[in-house]
C-alpha cells in the first residue's frame, strides 16, 4: 500500500512532532526530580501533555499547508493560547483548578510565541517547509 | 597452474575494506542544512521578560509550570 503525503506537509509534522517530543524531557524527566526535590509531600498537577507532539505537529502541518498570513511565532501563541483554555478547563473538571492556573493564558503563548519563532520557524526554514520549496533530501545511489 | 597464475594477476583483488567506500559514499549524500536563527530582538526580550515575570509572581512556580505542561 503507497499514499502520497507532500513531503513540506510531512517534515512540517514531524518537525512540530519532534520539537514537542523534546520538551517533554521537562515534564518526563525534570518534574520528577523537582517535585522529589521540592515539593515532596504532595503531588504536581498534570496537564495532558502526552498529546504535545502530535498536537504540535498537526499544528505545523496546517501551518505548511495553508501558509496563513501571519509568522511562524504567532501561528505558535495562538496554538499556546488555545492550549491555555483547554488545560484551565481540564483542571477546573478534575477540580485541580487554582487561581495562578489563569495566568497561564498569557504566558504558554508567550512561551510558545518563543519556541516557535526560534526553534520550529528554523527548522521549517532550513529543511524548505516554509518557504514552499520542498528540502532536497539526497536518494540512496543519487548522484 | 600457469594459466591459473595468469588469470589472477589479470584479475584485481576485491576490496576487503569497505568502510572507506561506505564512508565516501555516507559523505558524498550528506547534506548540509542551514539554520538561520533570528536575533532575538526587543520583542524577544519583552516576551523572555514576561515569561520570567510570571514565574515571579505566581505563588507556586513548580505547580504552575506543571499545569502549563512545561514541567
Amino acid at each position: 500500500m503507497t499514499s502520497r503525503v507532500p513531503r513540506r506537509e510531512l517534515l512540517a509534522y514531524l518537525i512540530g512532532a519532534g520539537v514537542a517530543g523534546t520538551i517533554l524531557i521537562g515534564p518526563y524527566v525534570l518534574r520528577a526530580i523537582a517535585g522529589e526535590v521540592y515539593v515532596p509531600d504532595r503531588a504536581l498537577p498534570m496537564a495532558p501533555i502526552v498529546v504535545l507532539p502530535v498536537v504540535w505537529g498537526l499544528w505545523n502541518l496546517v501551518w505548511a499547508r495553508r501558509q496563513p498570513a501571519i509568522g511562524v511565532a504567532s501561528w505558535g501563541a495562538a496554538l499556546g493560547l488555545g492550549l491555555a483554555c483547554f488545560i484551565n478547563l481540564t483542571l477546573a473538571a478534575r477540580g485541580f483548578w487554582f487561581r495562578s492556573a489563569l495566568l497561564t493564558v498569557p504566558f504558554l503563548p508567550l512561551v510558545y510565541w518563543l519556541l516557535w519563532g526560534f526553534v520550529v520557524g528554523p527548522l521549517n526554514e532550513a529543511l524548505g517547509v516554509e518557504g514552499g520549496v520542498p528540502a532536497e533530501i539526497p536518494r540512496a545511489g543519487a548522484r | 597452474m600457469a594459466m591459473l597464475d595468469v588469470i589472477r594477476r589479470g584479475t584485481p583483488d576485491p576490496p576487503h575494506d569497505l568502510w572507506p567506500r561506505l564512508r565516501a559514499r555516507l559523505e558524498e549524500q550528506d547534506d548540509v542544512v542551514r539554520l538561520r536563527i533570528p536575533s532575538l530582538g526587543w520583542t524577544g526580550v519583552a516576551a523572555l521578560a514576561a515569561a520570567l515575570a510570571t514565574l515571579w509572581i505566581v505563588p507556586d512556580p513548580l505547580a504552575f509550570l506543571a499545569a502549563s505542561g512545561i514541567l
